[in-house]
């Protein structure tokens, strides 16, 4: 039983760090300024956020389930342990350059990673989305692009679910989607409630520091806990 | 290397933009085409001595100027190009 909750503890804090990478929360942020620009009715904008945010939550739910069908089959379900050194690296390097540039640094507001020609086109998108299917569309891609960084919570949480029997399995795949969705299920529950959006953008730009901060030392932290216990059980 | 954009200036755009941005800030519209009467407004007399200007300068006045009317709709409508 400790072992299951242990499982799930390594899942739920990979799913928070996954949420601490934002690009589906500026998108969001941006889908829902222009809606309300656009003098969409409250029920449509409603249905376009919500959109946004079930793309989010499906394509979470594909990523973490196609990894862990990629790592049983190759690995036939019994983990070797140099994958979990594999794991525990990409973790680290992928933790220092989110320390190093997640942000673009320098720079005002929350300009993120992204060569600025991708920016532009995911800002052209998001202004151009009138539509469900397009919002849902762009929650997926929001998400996909966002893989570089979102690659190691990912592997970390499928790695530990597959050891897990199916029951706790799904259970740890709703931890793990519920979790790196928070982010924007939190913005979805602001604009729906009719807060302003600056207040969203004045935090996320003011906090954004320790967020990147957070999210570096997250994967850090979890790496150094994952070999050691990896370690302390192969001893 | 930043790459510096050019446009000419068109009133309608900057007019519809900036009552984007306070609509987007659930200003009235009244309000918000009544800030961007003002925001074009101001933005034209800046203009008025500068033969050219940059896309980037056209946003951070208009913005300055806007914060006098809606501090909020100017913060979203300054962010606008550096969320993402």
């Amino acid at each position: 039983m400790n072992a299951i909750i242990l499982s799930l503890s390594i899942v739920a804090l990979a799913g928070l760090i996954n949420a601490s990478f934002s690009l589906g929360v500026s998108v969001l942020t941006l889908l829902s300024g222009n809606s309300l620009g656009l003098k969409t009715s409250h029920k449509h904008l409603l249905n376009l956020t919500a959109s946004f945010v079930i793309g989010v939550v499906i394509i979470t739910i594909l990523l973490i389930a196609t990894t862990a069908l990629v790592i049983t089959s190759a690995s036939h379900g019994n983990l070797p342990i140099w994958w979990w050194y594999v794991v525990c690296l990409v973790m680290v390097v992928v933790g220092l350059l989110a320390w190093s540039f997640y942000y673009r640094p320098g720079k005002a507001g929350t300009s993120l990673w992204m060569p600025r020609g991708f920016s532009n086109f995911l800002y052209d998108r998001t202004k151009a989305t009138r539509s469900s299917a397009e919002a849902f569309s762009l929650g997926v891609s929001s998400v996909i692009s966002e893989l570089p960084f979102i690659i190691a919570p990912l592997l970390v949480s499928a790695s530990v679910l597959i050891g897990l029997q199916s029951g706790w399995q799904l259970l740890g795949l709703l931890i793990y989607t519920l979790f790196s969705s928070l982010g924007v299920l939190i913005v979805w529950a602001i604009v729906g409630s009719g807060h302003k959006l600056s207040s969203v953008q004045k935090w996320r730009e003011t906090n954004k520091r320790f967020l990147q901060f957070s999210s570096g030392a997250g994967l850090i932290i979890l790496s150094a806990f994952v070999y050691v216990y990896i370690k302390g059980v192969n001893l | 290397m930043s790459i510096i954009t050019t446009d000419d200036y068109k009133r309608e755009k900057l007019h519809d933009s900036i009552v984007s941005a306070c609509l987007s800030e659930r200003a009235p519209e009244g309000q918000a085409s009544q800030f961007a009467t003002e925001v074009c407004k101001g933005v034209e007399n800046w203009l008025d001595i500068r033969p050219e200007v940059t896309s980037d300068d056209l946003r951070r006045v208009a913005a300055n100027i806007l914060g006098i009317y809606h501090p909020d709709a100017a913060y979203v409508y300054e962010q606008q190009a550096v969320t993402l």
